[in-house]
């Protein structure tokens, strides 16, 4: 359980670092790692564990934004209710994807393709659907999700410091969640199925079910994650559901690296921070980020985790 | 008959793998497969482990038809086949493979049970029991030494052992082996060898490929020969290996 002391220090020193940094900016571009963090974490089930480059991921998370948002217009729900039922869409939808791609035993560049053609066809249909999305415009939230505090009751979720809490718990329980998993005889399995399909059918596995468990389980968590950043941002656009979107998510991934369950938050807080550190125009930006991720992939192809625990003499450790 | 294949044919297009193979395995035989490259053996074995459907013919296993079945259903019905080339991960140890080769174990030991599991660690006997089997399996694989080592420290021959472990995780009845011995030293067939015998001596039944006669002379009791997809010759290893028809197959007909 090293690794598990080592992740309850990580949590707490995150847990007590408002009270040693109070720059609101700062705090700011934390909410948004943690956030992404989660979307980061939740993509190396499918991909990392299980081997599936799964191009849905933005997808889960664009879809429950605004589904979160029209569920608690239409249904006249709590956010957190709206943000029940959109997980509930993403696991619907997730199912239906995953099904057709695993029945099919799509791998490797065939999976990203028609994930990411499923991935498009939700972006257009936002995209175009303009009574019910606002079209390329988006839209403005402004209300907040509450949230019961003990002592107080409930409150309104406002404010970077209430965001920073609730973010951190929620990539906490993501952790924690791909954690188990992976830990148990489901991640074995899935391990079995990154090797190989072959080798999963000999092992008695049956691929189809714990190829669609950890893309829905994956799904679900990004769906969380996308309820919870539109209403942090106040705001949901169609870019949400972009291929620039998914992309993100993988370099954020082989950043932080694919060999253990939290790496990829490494990934997370390096993007996120990165453009507000670096004053460069946009171009400059967008040539800066992609020379690390070349650079990534060629010097680190284990990510900084992975390079990081080479250099210290730790084995990866996958199951 | 513990296992039976009746007219078991496969076509790809315009050749065919596998031509109307008939042959039976009786509970607790060792039976050896041989044939010269492309003649049909990898298909065959890959046929009764489900990773290919027969254009036509029956598999019948302890009395059920299971031709076409889903693969992993064969495993768990107690047909196990390995790989020729061990799928193995070069950063876990050989007792990692174990774990993760013990997925039907647990499943048969827990059924739907193993989901309360995954929130809860403790996999209590099950758990305990997995542990114990990795352990009689290392010890009669001979890998007990290497329990700790990761696949990439290995041997050739280790590997190929750690793929027989694997299998042997599964808790087969009929194991399916595909060229075991292929690039093993003498020494490691010898020690194959001895494996397999005492894998036969505790229960389990042997189906072993190989284009090697003389590994399989030696341990089959009983043997069949293929050539271009087609059964010419079946009976004990020294009547095939008489036969005229199996040494025309591997020499040519010259020398038959």
């Amino acid at each position: 359980m090293k690794t598990g002391a080592r992740l309850v220090v990580a949590a707490l020193a995150f847990a007590l670092l408002p009270l040693a940094v109070k720059s609101d900016f700062t705090l700011t571009i934390l909410v948004f790692s943690f956030l992404l963090g989660m979307l980061a974490v939740s993509f190396n089930l499918i991909f990392g564990y299980t081997g599936q480059l799964s191009m849905f991921h933005a997808a889960a998370f664009g879809i429950s934004a605004y589904a979160t948002h029209l569920a608690m217009v239409h249904l006249a729900v709590s956010f957190w209710i709206g943000m029940l039922v959109a997980a509930a869409l993403v696991l619907v939808l997730s199912v239906i994807v995953g099904a057709i791609c695993f029945r099919f035993r799509l791998k490797e560049f065939y999976f990203a393709v028609v994930t990411l053609a499923f991935s498009e066809m939700a972006r257009l249909l936002v995209l175009n659907w303009n009574s019910v999305t606002n079209g390329t415009l988006g839209i403005i939230l402004q209300d907040k999700p509450t949230i019961w505090m003990p002592g107080v009751g409930l409150v309104k979720l406002e404010g970077t410091l209430m965001w920073y809490y609730v973010s951190l718990a929620a990539l906490v329980l993501t952790v924690i969640v791909c954690w188990r998993l992976v830990n148990s005889w489901m991640g074995r399995s899935f391990s079995a199925i990154r090797l190989n399909d072959e080798l999963g059918d000999t092992l008695g596995i049956n691929v189809f079910r714990y190829k669609l468990a950890a893309f829905a389980v994956g799904n679900i968590i990004a769906a969380i994650a996308g309820g919870l950043y539109s209403f942090y941002l106040g705001s949901i656009e169609p870019g949400f559901l972009s291929i620039d979107q998914s992309l993100a998510i993988v370099a954020m991934v082989l950043l932080g690296g694919r060999g253990a369950v939290a790496a990829p938050i490494i990934g997370a807080l390096v993007l996120t921070a990165l453009p507000h550190m670096i004053h460069l125009g946009a171009e400059m930006r967008s040539i800066v980020y992609g020379a690390i991720l070349i650079l990534t992939i060629l010097l680190m192809p284990q990510g900084i985790y992975g390079t990081v625990a080479a250099l210290a003499g730790r084995r990866r450790h996958v199951v | 008959m513990l296992f039976e294949v009746s007219g078991l044919t496969k076509r790809f297009g315009g050749l065919t793998a596998v031509a109307d193979v008939s042959f039976a395995i009786d509970k607790g035989e060792i039976v050896g497969v041989f044939g010269p490259n492309g003649s049909g053996k990898t298909t065959l074995l890959s046929l009764i482990a489900g990773m290919l459907a027969p254009s036509s013919g029956t598999i019948t296993w302890k009395g059920a038809e299971i031709q076409g079945a889903k693969p992993h259903d064969i495993a768990a019905a107690g047909v196990v086949k390995t790989f020729q080339n061990p799928q193995l991960f070069a950063e876990l140890t050989v007792f990692e493979h174990l774990m993760i080769a013990g997925h039907l174990m647990l499943k048969r030991r827990l059924g739907w049970k193993r989901v309360a599991t995954l929130f809860n660690p403790d996999t209590g006997h099950a758990g305990a029991d997995l542990e114990r089997r990795a352990g009689e399996v290392l010890r009669l694989c001979r890998l007990d030494a290497a329990r700790g080592q990761t696949a990439a420290e290995l041997s050739y021959g280790e590997e190929k052992m750690l793929g027989v472990a694997m299998a042997l995780m599964c808790g087969p009845e009929l194991l399916l082996l595909d060229e075991p011995a292929s690039g093993l030293g003498q020494g490691e067939i010898e020690n194959l060898e001895a494996v397999l015998r005492d894998l036969r001596s505790h229960g389990t039944t042997l189906c072993i490929i190989d284009h090697k006669v003389g590994f399989l002379g030696k341990l089959a009791d009983r043997a069949i020969s293929l050539h271009h997809g087609a059964k010419i010759a079946e009976g004990t290893p020294e009547q095939v290996l008489r036969d005229p028809g199996v040494i025309a197959a591997y020499l040519g007909h010259q020398h038959a």
